[in-house]
């Protein structure tokens, strides 16, 4: 009978297949869900577990490796025979027997020691209790008969115990000291062998901490995130400080660890890794990766993902991409302020010297930069100093008359070079007719003599005119990036400029122009007649323009080169009358590296890939290729190589408006300051030119491979070598300290401020924390100066042999002599005079100065070494004082 | 593993044929051969020049000094070195004790050659004070005060190299060191003449150097227990 409502066949329907079914997709699900969240998506994991079975590996061989070597060493060999003998010993035999006793005896000392020790304790507790009660009682005004009498007892008691405490101690303690007898060979044995063993059990640690032990199962390490947290490094859009996420380590796993230099990505250890991530440097369990190297820290799914490229063709940008290569230079200036000097950073450093002395700074504002001088030369006195129509082609394309000068290519038609040459004509007249005047050509100077040019010609070669100027071409001192001058080549400065000028100017240059970087060379007239002549003989003079002089003094001229001045922004770069307050003409680049792509235009151009990189090569490399018929572009080309160019990038892609924190920051201290700025001026005025600094420069050198020892001195570790106060005035003032060289330190004219700033800038570099040392006459002992008399005389290291003291000059001729002692006193620094005589190769790698030490003679201060230098600085320090040693000793004696 | 394997056999390839060009593997030769000649100077010998003590004269001005950076000898050109400049098995090398005199404020020998590793024993008889300043380059420079308690400095010259010296007391002072790759080398004297022994028969390059003339290369082919001879002539550049 059927149930209404109930369907039957219904009822008997079976659904096992789609619960299988279901269930089988559930299973499948699961698994997937399970497969995808750990192994499709968790990338890193399998990275992570490669490099445990690598560093397991690489481990395990450097171990079998060390033992193959251990097994066939036959000290390793005897010495573990030996302490299998000896162990054998000690469990078999005799002395097992005698030591098993021992131990049970020691047990049972060991016992009985506690026990009486226990006694005692327990009397020492009553004791205790009994000198309670007792002040109690007194405080309480109480009788303390009664505790007397108790303490009185308890101390009996104790003195009955304590010998018996005492022996058994004895008795411990001698059957533990013959234990270890019989025992010690073997430790010894053991701490010998764990020595030789050292080498490979070392290895034992990495083996570990790749593996667990779960006996007797060994499994490789389960994978794990591993991520740095810097706290308040980043700040978010409402400008409130945020940490950041540093997640590279999960896969960069070997960064940090040495000896896997040669494996692929991730696990390549990192270059230089001693040096960069030292403990005083960036310690990656500190930092993390993305301080320098940028990309998407938290991320882990994909190497894509976390290294955030911007993927040629497929243009998904991100803001932040890795930066690989060189291109992580550029994030040391977050950090850093000292920057030229890091040897692991060079484009950095070459981007910045060149960033700053091609002018960038004179049309753009840059924070950090804006003390920087403007970089031409002043233009208020150019009416007397050049020829109009060298200017009025000079200004059209300076880069024809010298293709190594840093002024950039305006690319101006002639029209627009004589209107503003009429301009800076019309501003400079009245003061540079009022020069002219009182400047005129020392009477009796024939221009082209050819003894004079000749004679001019080597003075110019002699003095240290090459320092700075090149004078023919492929001759030059300090390069800019790659191939511009510093310092203008003279090769054709005779269609430039006339005698008189040239006259007045090298005899001395701030008369006509206060503010110039070219300093003197103490000329005397006929030195400067002689120079003057020859250089008026370097290239031809000027073939006039048309109607020139008409031309500049038409006053519709004058007022269009105004206006053509001022768009352009000259006075960016020079001085020009009445435009000293002007602003920089061009946009600031305080921020510039974290322009996103919106903010860069490109203009019609759809060759160039729109990435950040692209846009800044090409802007530097055609300046004015992204204008448009309706978007005028004013700046100038530099022709610059493409090395240049991407040296300069870098520094650009350092400009961040992110500011580091300071806890984060390198030192910023007075002395990296003070280094950092008197670089700069070290820079401005071409120190380098004749002098190596920092390792580097010294150009000048080139002209004296045959004989070094006539060119400028070596500066490499100058602020330890001279005491500051002689820097201080030697700087203001030069004289010859080496009276052999022809070369002439010039006079700069520092002010006060440039000549301190330069003497910190030696010492910082130094890091002479005290510039000042104090040397107490009164307290050099007397045998000192007796012995170090010995010393220089002419039996032992004859110093005078070739150095001067005073009016007494060596034998020879003046190219083999060395400084005056006398000198040594006000100028060197006591401490070096020391570091000098232990090593002068060290200090001066290629010095004349021999070695003395170590094998000074064994007759003087007992032979050695170390009195014998003391007494020679103590002599060093006196030589020349008023009332000289060897006299004052006289005197002394006659009295 | 089989990365592990390639890239050790890599490795190896990269660092032994290297060794193999820097190292001179020595040992007993038995049928070697020898290589004679002589180098002479083309066109006319310039008149040596007279060179004035100007320091310390009543010590250096006791032998009159003539330069030396070119001296001929009836058309023999002296103090040339003559070395095999390609040979990397031959006899055994071993470290020698030279001698550097400094008599009279000359170097005797001018041109000292010796095998790298040697000591050379640097000698002031002169009872002044000398420096000897090296111009090496490869072997570290050095520079040492030799006063007149200093009879003698040893000074050890580890890796090839043909090194300038000079006294910076007495400009005028100039020698060389020659500390050579390989047994094979010899300094000729005023007849021009050289000889080298022993040489394991084989096709070599024999090189001349001298201080002012520069250097030249012959081929030579050596058989076993023969003489082979080859004659240099130099000229100035």
């Amino acid at each position: 009978m059927a149930v209404r409502g109930i369907d039957e066949r219904e009822e008997k329907k079976s659904y096992g297949s789609v619960f299988l079914l279901g269930s089988a997709l559930l299973v499948v699900a699961t698994l997937w869900s399970f497969w995808d969240d750990n192994i499709t998506r968790r990338a890193w994991k399998a990275y992570q577990a490669h490099f445990y079975r690598l560093d397991y590996q690489k481990a395990k061989a450097a171990y079998a490796e060390e033992d193959k070597k251990l097994q066939a060493d036959p000290a390793y060999q005897e010495l573990a025979k030996k302490l299998a003998a000896e162990k054998h010993s000690l469990e078999k035999g005799e002395l097992s027997k005698k030591l098993k006793a021992l131990e049970s005896q020691e047990k049972t000392a060991t016992v009985r020691f506690g026990e009486l020790d226990q006694e005692v304790k327990f009397i020492k507790s009553e004791l205790e209790e009994a000198w309670y009660e007792h002040d109690h009682a007194l405080q309480q005004g109480r009788s303390t008969k009664p505790y007397e009498e108790i303490i009185r007892g308890l101390n009996e008691r104790q003195a009955k115990w304590e010998p018996a405490v005492e022996k058994a101690r004895q008795e411990k303690d001698r059957i533990k000291e013959e234990i270890k007898k019989i025992t010690s060979g073997v430790k010894e044995l053991e701490d010998e062998l764990s020595k030789k063993t050292a080498e490979r059990d070392k290895w034992l640690t990495p083996i570990q901490n790749a593996t667990i032990v779960q006996n007797p199962v060994v499994f490789y390490k389960i994978p794990n995130i591993r991520q740095v947290v810097l706290n308040e490094f980043d700040r978010n859009t409402f400008d409130q400080p945020i940490a950041r996420v540093d997640r590279c380590q999960t896969c960069h796993t070997a960064v940090n660890r040495p000896g896997f230099e040669k494996e692929p990505h991730p696990y390549r250890t990192h270059p230089r890794r001693e040096v960069l991530l030292a403990d005083n440097a960036h310690p990656p369990e500190k930092f993390g990766c993305t301080p320098c190297h940028e990309g998407q820290g938290p991320a882990v799914n994909s190497p894509m993902k976390a290294h955030g490229e911007v993927l040629p063709g497929e243009h998904n940008y991100w803001e932040h991409p890795l930066l690989r290569g060189p291109k992580v230079q550029s994030s040391c200036a977050s950090c850093h302020l000292n920057i030229q000097s890091f040897e692991d950073a060079p484009l950095l450093a070459q981007g910045q010297r060149t960033f700053e002395q091609i002018g960038c700074t004179g049309c753009h504002l840059i924070k950090g930069y804006e003390d920087i001088p403007k970089i031409g030369p002043s233009l208020k006195r150019i009416s007397a100093k050049v020829d109009p129509s060298w200017m009025v082609r000079w200004i059209e394309n300076p880069h024809k008359f010298r293709p190594r000068t840093r002024m950039p290519n305006f690319d101006f038609k002639e029209d627009e070079a004589l209107a503003i040459t009429a301009f800076l004509w019309s501003l400079s007249k009245e003061e540079g007719d009022k020069w002219l005047q009182e400047h005129p050509l020392p009477s009796g100077y024939r221009e082209g003599d050819q003894n004079l040019a000749a004679q001019g010609k080597t003075l110019v070669e002699s003095v240290g005119c090459k320092g700075c100027h090149g004078f023919a071409d492929g001759e030059f001192s300090t390069v800019v990036g790659k191939e511009k001058d510093l310092v203008p080549n003279l090769k054709d400065i005779g269609a430039k400029v006339g005698a008189r000028w040239i006259y007045h100017w090298v005899k001395n240059p701030r008369d006509f122009s206060p503010a110039t970087r070219m300093p003197s060379l103490r000329l005397t007239d006929s030195e400067a007649s002689a120079i003057t002549t020859y250089l008026t003989t370097l290239g031809n003079k000027s073939e006039p323009i048309a109607g020139v002089q008409e031309r500049l003094a038409d006053n519709k001229n004058i007022k269009r080169g105004e206006s053509l001045v001022r768009k352009y922004g000259c006075f960016g770069c020079h001085d020009i009358q009445g435009m000293e307050k002007e602003s920089r003409i061009g946009v600031e680049l305080t921020t510039f590296g974290s322009k996103t792509l919106e903010e860069l235009f490109f203009g019609n151009h759809t060759d160039i890939p729109n990435t950040w990189d692209d846009w800044t090569y090409n802007k530097l490399k055609t300046p004015r290729t992204y204008a448009t018929e309706r978007v005028e572009q004013v700046m100038p080309q530099f022709d610059l190589t493409d090395d240049d160019i991407k040296a300069i990038r870098i520094v650009l892609a350092g400009f961040q408006d992110r500011k580091v924190p300071p806890r984060y920051l390198a030192d910023h201290g007075l002395r990296v300051t003070q280094v950092v700025e008197g670089r700069r001026l070290m820079h401005q005025y071409n120190c380098i030119g004749c002098h190596e600094i920092e390792r580097r420069g010294g150009f000048i050198r080139k002209y004296y491979q045959e004989n070094p020892t006539l060119a400028p001195p070596v500066l490499n570790g100058e602020g330890e070598k001279v005491q500051s106060p002689w820097l201080f005035s030697f700087l203001k003032a030069p004289f010859s300290i080496r009276p052999w060289l022809r070369l002439r330190m010039p006079t700069f004219g520092f002010s006060d401020q440039e000549a301190n700033l330069l003497v910190s800038y030696f010492n910082g570099l130094s890091k002479l924390e005290v510039p000042y040392a104090y040397f107490d006459e009164g307290k050099v002992p007397r045998e000192h100066l007796d012995a170090a008399r010995v010393l220089v005389s002419k039996d032992y290291f004859n110093c005078f042999s070739c150095h001067q003291q005073g009016e007494r000059k060596p034998e020879g001729p003046e190219e083999g002599w060395a400084p005056d002692l006398n000198l040594a006193r006000n100028r060197l620094n006591p401490n070096w005079i020391i570091k000098w005589l232990q090593d002068p190769q060290k200090v001066q790698p290629g010095t004349k100065m021999p070695s003395f030490f170590p094998g000074g003679p064994d007759n003087v201060l007992g032979g050695k070494d170390d009195r014998q230098i003391e007494a020679l600085r103590d002599y060093i320090m006196m030589s020349g004082k008023e009332s000289a040693p060897a006299e004052s000793r006289k005197k002394v004696a006659r009295r | 593993m089989k990365k592990m394997i390639s890239t050790f056999l890599s490795g190896a390839l990269l660092l032994f044929p290297l060794s193999a060009v820097l190292a001179y593997d020595g040992g007993a030769v038995s049928d070697g051969g020898t290589i004679t000649g002589s180098v002479k100077f083309k066109g006319t010998a310039p008149a040596p020049k007279k060179i004035e003590a100007n320091k310390d004269t009543e010590v250096c001005g006791k032998t009159p000094k003539t330069d030396a950076s070119l001296i001929v000898s009836g058309g023999n050109l002296v103090n040339a070195v003559v070395y095999i400049s390609d040979i990397k098995k031959g006899k055994k090398m071993e470290p020698q004790k030279v001698t550097l005199d400094q008599k009279g404020c000359e170097y005797h020998p001018h041109v000292l050659a010796f095998p790298a590793g040697s000591t050379v024993e640097i000698q002031n008889p002169d009872g002044i004070l000398h420096n000897i300043h090296s111009y090496s380059k490869v072997n570290s420079p050095f520079n040492i005060a030799q006063p007149k308690f200093k009879k003698s400095v040893p000074q050890k010259i580890d890796k090839p190299e043909t090194i300038n010296v000079k006294c910076d007391v007495h400009g005028w002072m100039n020698g060389w060191l020659f500390a050579a790759e390989n047994p094979y080398y010899g300094v000729t004297d005023n007849s021009g003449n050289f000889k080298l022994t022993d040489v394991p028969p084989g096709n070599y390059t024999v090189e001349v150097w001298h201080e002012t003339l520069g250097k030249t290369t012959q081929k030579v082919t050596v058989k076993a227990k023969e003489e082979a001879k080859v004659n240099f002539e130099m000229a100035k550049k």
